[in-house]
């Protein structure tokens, strides 16, 4: 029993340092690392990773949220439409062919490669559309010079749209969509970059958790295996984040985002040839 | 009571009840393992093969699962600590569903609503779907 529990705690906590490093969170590391490496049915792992990924979005957002980088009115407004994607989508896991699953999975990984190599300033607007003004969807960050400036938001359904898009992914596929989340706030509402991440941040644990309560109900959540993986991606994460801002993360980009495609190509591979 | 404080008070509550539950759940999915480890390590080498290939056995029910964690059986303490773990996402949200209806903030008291309903869905459709 040691030696499983060396090596599911070895993939995990490198799973959640390396999501912590890369911004991408856990996820789309552990599911691919449980498949390939621990030889685990695909559905299990997604299982798996979509309760480490609640524990790590909880682990993560306490900071964030006391420190006001979390825009709770734009979170809470739109977990609305990560949770219809989330429940759909971990629905779905449950009849789709795990070929269909690996495809995607290699998709979201290319998607989160390319989403490593873009950089965007901040594009701060100081007046909202109707909608986001109804909702309260407003905040204040610190500039450069450390003075606070006050940034609205635009376009709450296209954003809302694509956060249906991101649930879903996070469903079928365990993974806490982050990615697809920033780009949804950060392009399509302009909202702050940091601030889209923390946000994304928040969320990442109502998505995740949709979809884990869908398993767990289901009874393919196997305790044996998430019990294991959600502390080693928790202790993961925790010191990924600790780390974080004292190294340089633009130098370890080009890794991260090798590290991506190569596990794309393999689980592509895997879907086309069956193994 | 104005929106700044409004913010102010779900900032405050928000990571502290975030931080109670995780620490919980992560407690006792750790006393869980460590039991497993002292009592059980050969069920549970069993039950970690069969899930390779694509078998979950002795699935947890839910009735009597309080008196096998009581007896410290291991695999209902570590379902136990996954349970309390997905109680996260679920008690921050009707916590602030709570909070918006006290401060009469009709608007969001609708939208943590929907949240609320989306995740007790997900717990029926897995159980019928």
């Amino acid at each position: 029993m040691l030696e499983i529990l060396a090596g599911l705690f070895a993939l995990s906590i490198s799973a959640g340092f390396v999501g912590a490093l890369s911004g991408l969170g856990g996820g789309v590391f552990i599911v691919p690392a449980l498949v390939i490496v621990a030889h685990m049915p695909m559905r299990i792992a997604v299982g798996a990773s979509l309760i480490s990924v609640v524990a790590t979005s909880a682990g993560a957002s306490v900071a964030f949220v006391r420190d006001g980088w979390t825009n709770l009115k734009v979170a809470m407004a739109l977990e609305c439409a990560t949770v219809t994607g989330a429940v759909t989508g971990a629905y779905l896991a449950g009849v789709v062919p795990v070929v269909v699953l690996e495809l995607l999975f290699a998709a979201m990984m290319l998607q989160s490669a390319y989403f490593s190599l873009r950089k965007k300033g901040d594009d701060i607007l100081s007046k909202g559309d109707a909608l986001a003004e109804r909702l309260d969807m407003f905040g204040e960050i610190p500039d450069d010079m450390g003075q606070m400036r006050h940034y609205e938001v635009i376009r709450v359904p296209q954003g809302g749209l694509l956060m249906v898009v991101a649930g879903l992914m996070s469903g079928l596929l365990g993974i806490g969509s982050g990615a697809l989340k920033v780009i949804a706030m950060d392009y399509i509402m302009h909202i702050p970059l940091k601030v889209s991440s923390a946000t994304s941040n928040f969320m990442i644990g109502v998505t995740a958790g949709a979809g884990a309560l869908v398993f767990l109900a289901r009874g393919d959540v196997s305790t044996t295996l998430a019990a294991p993986v959600a502390l080693g991606v928790t202790a993961g994460a925790l010191s990924g984040s600790r780390l974080l801002p004292k190294i340089r993360v633009e130098s370890l980009r080009i890794v991260f985002v090798l590290i991506l495609v190569l596990i794309a190509l393999e689980m592509g591979w895997r879907a086309i040839t069956g193994i | 009571m104005s929106k700044a404080d409004e913010d102010r008070i779900l900032r405050v509550w928000t990571p502290l009840l975030l931080r109670t539950i995780l620490i919980a759940a992560i407690s006792v999915m750790a006393i869980g393992l460590l039991l497993a480890y002292t009592y059980a390590p050969g069920y549970y080498v069993l039950r970690y093969r069969a899930v390779q290939h694509n078998q979950l056995i002795g699935k947890e029910k839910f009735v009597g699962l309080v008196d096998r964690v009581l007896s410290g059986q291991p695999h209902a303490v570590l379902t136990i600590g996954l349970f309390v773990l997905t109680l996260v996402p679920l008690a921050r949200v009707a916590f602030c569903f709570l909070f918006f209806i006290k401060e009469r903030d009709w608007t969001y008291v609708m939208l943590t609503a929907y949240v609320l309903i989306g995740l007790i869905v997900g717990v029926v459709i897995g159980r019928v779907g």
